[in-house]
């Protein structure tokens, strides 16, 4: 948790290069894809400074939790080897700091076109014509399957066992106000 | 429609004097855009307020979070209850559209009709405890010729000689799982998503993107159809960046105008003879809630107390499938298949009413942010590394109305023009609890009947079916309107969207929407020549 402080000028901090470095590996242990490289994971860290620009509150979370991630490392963070640097984010992982990180770094990373290509997504197609003629049924590790319903069955709405009503004849005649019936569920014990 | 217009004031040639009594339709979606439609071509003019703007195919973008921000409604609303929604995206209870032609532009095109038990939920379900469950006025037998219609007039794959869509590569794995798990009832729709030119659309080119406006123009919406056509007609006053805020009536409790505010915050008032109100499930409510007065103080059209309350959000869940193989399911139509199997009435399962299961895709960039919402670490990222390799279905099943579920107004936090913003309230139902576990099971035997190595179970993402809550009722005490969509205590004010479904069904929404839009202009354009029992 952190505090507002009374004036202005006693959270104009400025990041430096270390917290950037920092973060892109708190980036690279939260969020692991050895198949992505670098460049996605320097700009979702420049977009979370820039967002923290933005926000007093933001930069003072960002810088006070990168200072307890040192602490916690008993140093340097960027010195941990994964396994380590996870279990202390971990550590972390119910605070404010780790949350804005986390968010900026969902809603980034992976609206990144380099990350796309990374895990096989194409992106805009529209513009070649979509998938028509590109391979939009290429799979072919399968059979072909039908496309229509069976023509020769007829799907059931109510299975056997659901009686749409009550079996033993016609709806009993509802109740009235002052002559509760059979269905009526307000009875109480009458005493004279 | 491109000339220069004045805010607040028609884009189409046509105007209608703000001080003229109008049928004024609020909206331009499922319910609003049809209407509009309808009643134009009967000779009738229409005014259409929508408080979007007015987006054209140009205009969309290949990218997820780009053509969200282009056409969602991201106006601030809060939320309350034990739904995760209120955990994970606390302002935004909901997935519609802010734009001409609302939520059609963004909807997945899936069009199964109603059953005909599911118009009569109380009398076969039985009593469920916490439900508030209730017959509709209306059966199967009243709306099935505008079924036809709506149908026809979407253009949806498998009937009435439509072409069905191929098989995706999504599909494929499908309807494959469904095959060998034993289900028998899977096909590539009903879709309103043109297989071959229809209607003036042309076939799909299987972009891919389908959710965020779909730029070839093939997938039915009232923007694609029934705006342009009400404006040819020469009778179509639309008015885009035109937010309703008020329904106002006159001494005999009949509403007399709208009130409304342009883009730049000025606010206009349009004289009315009749209102059609079509803004969805959550702003439908909340126009009637803010225009209650010392004659209605519950809010508008509200003796009942029902205003708001039986909100249904449909029983959702994602089941991913990770394979061995590549997939690619982005590649085509995002939603292109559906098994109905489990779509029956079978209280054997353990719950009451049924469910479909559909094909979906999601990019990399609304995997990550939907997935597993509030996740990270390796887990989260095995999730994302298999995306090559995922196959997607959605379970879409009815929801049992509650009336604590309920669409308020939150008069601690105010929106940019300072009225109070809707607080959505939800908590699940142990029938809906039984239904999602039983669909999710059901859609990790689908995938696993085709080798999947593991699967995953997404949450139900912020709400894209809003349903209920301006239900209709055969007793005024019972609901909000009768069985034409007709207000109970105002004469001339009729509710054209899904707020108007009594119960759910298991059946994506929009087709019963038209449908039920369709009659109830043909009954408004009756009422209107005949003068009718109950004067508009």
């Amino acid at each position: 948790m952190v505090f507002p402080a009374k004036y202005p000028s006693l959270n104009a901090v400025q990041m430096t290069d270390e917290a950037r470095e920092t973060l892109i590996r708190v980036l690279r242990v939260a969020f692991p894809h050895t198949c992505v490289p670098d460049g996605p994971y320097e700009r979702t860290a420049d977009r979370i400074l820039t967002e923290a620009e933005a926000e007093t509150w933001f930069r003072v979370a960002l810088s006070q939790g990168l200072l307890s991630l040192n602490q916690l490392a008993g140093g340097d963070f960027r010195a941990l080897d994964d396994d380590a640097a996870l279990r202390t984010l971990r550590r972390v992982g119910g605070t404010e700091f780790f949350g804005f990180v986390r968010r900026t770094a969902v809603l980034n990373l992976y609206d990144d076109a380099e990350v796309w290509e990374a895990l096989g997504y194409e992106g805009a197609s529209f513009d070649q014509g979509g998938y028509l003629h590109r391979g939009f049924d290429d799979l072919d590790w399968l059979p072909e399957p039908r496309i229509e319903f069976p023509p020769d069955a007829v799907l059931p709405e109510i299975a056997a066992g659901a009686a749409p009503l009550p079996p033993g004849g016609p709806t009993p005649p509802a109740d009235s106000v002052n002559q509760p019936g059979a269905t009526a569920s307000d009875m109480e014990e009458v005493k004279k | 429609m491109t000339e220069q217009t004045r805010p607040g004031r028609s884009t189409t040639g046509y105007s209608v004097p703000v001080e003229e009594e109008a049928v004024v339709i609020i909206g331009s979606g499922a319910g609003g855009g049809t209407l509009a439609y309808e009643l134009t071509a009967r000779g009738i003019p229409v005014v259409v307020l929508e408080a979007g703007p007015h987006l054209t195919h140009e205009d969309y973008v290949n990218d997820e979070w780009e053509a969200f921000n282009q056409m969602a409604w991201l106006d601030p609303r809060t939320t309350s209850g034990s739904w995760r929604i209120a955990r994970d995206f606390p302002n935004l209870p909901a997935w519609i559209v802010k734009a001409v032609g609302g939520t059609t532009t963004h909807w997945s095109g899936a069009t199964p009709r109603f059953k005909a038990h599911e118009f009569k939920a109380r009398a076969t379900y039985g009593r469920i405890e916490g439900a508030n469950l209730l017959d509709w006025p209306i059966g199967l037998e009243e709306l099935a010729p505008y079924y036809d219609r709506a149908e026809k007039a979407m253009g949806s794959t498998h009937v009435h000689g439509r072409k069905p869509l191929p098989a995706n590569n999504n599909y494929k794995v499908f309807a494959a799982g469904a095959e060998r798990a034993g289900y028998r009832f899977y096909a590539t729709g009903p879709y309103a998503t043109n297989a071959e030119e229809y209607d003036g659309r042309p076939a799909s080119i299987q972009d891919g993107f389908n959710f965020q406006g779909d730029k070839n123009g093939s997938k039915w919406s009232t923007l694609v159809r029934e705006i342009p056509r009400a404006a040819a007609t020469g009778l179509l006053d639309l008015r885009p960046e035109s937010q309703a805020v008020q329904i106002t009536h006159d001494a005999e409790g009949r509403a007399d105008a709208v009130l409304y505010l342009d883009s730049e915050g000025n606010l206009h008032r349009q004289a009315a003879a009749t209102v059609c109100l079509a803004a969805n499930s959550v702003e439908t409510p909340r126009l009637l809630l803010l225009s209650g007065t010392p004659s209605f103080p519950q809010g508008l059209a509200n003796s009942s107390g029902q205003v708001g309350r039986n909100y249904m959000r449909h029983t959702t869940g994602t089941v991913w499938g990770h394979f061995e193989k590549p997939v690619r399911m982005y590649r085509g139509e995002t939603m292109a298949g559906m098994i109905a199997d489990e779509s029956l009435h079978d209280p054997d399962r353990g719950f009451a009413g049924g469910y479909y299961m559909e094909t979906i895709s999601l990019g990399p960039a609304f995997m990550a942010a939907f997935a597993d919402p509030g996740s990270w670490g390796p887990d989260f990222a095995a999730l994302l590394d298999r995306y090559l390799n995922t196959a997607g279905m959605w379970v879409v099943g009815e929801d049992m109305p509650q009336e604590t579920n309920r669409v308020s107004l939150n008069t601690t936090v105010k929106d940019e023009n300072g009225l109070p913003v809707p607080n959505v309230h939800f908590d699940d139902h142990p029938n809906d609890v039984a239904m999602r576990e039983h669909g999710y099971a059901s859609g990790e035997k689908v995938f696993g009947a085709v080798g999947a190595t593991s699967t995953h179970r997404t949450p139900p993402y912020p709400s894209t079916h809003n349903l209920g809550t301006a239900r209709m009722s055969e007793r005024p005490e019972d609901g909000v309107v009768d069985g034409w969509g007709r207000a109970h205590d105002v004469p001339n004010l009729f509710i054209s969207d899904g707020s108007v479904f009594t119960t759910g069904a298991a059946a994506n929404p929009t087709l019963t929407i038209v449908a039920l839009a369709i009659r109830q202009a043909e009954y408004i354009a009756d009422q209107l020549r005949s003068g009718g029992t109950r004067p508009l």
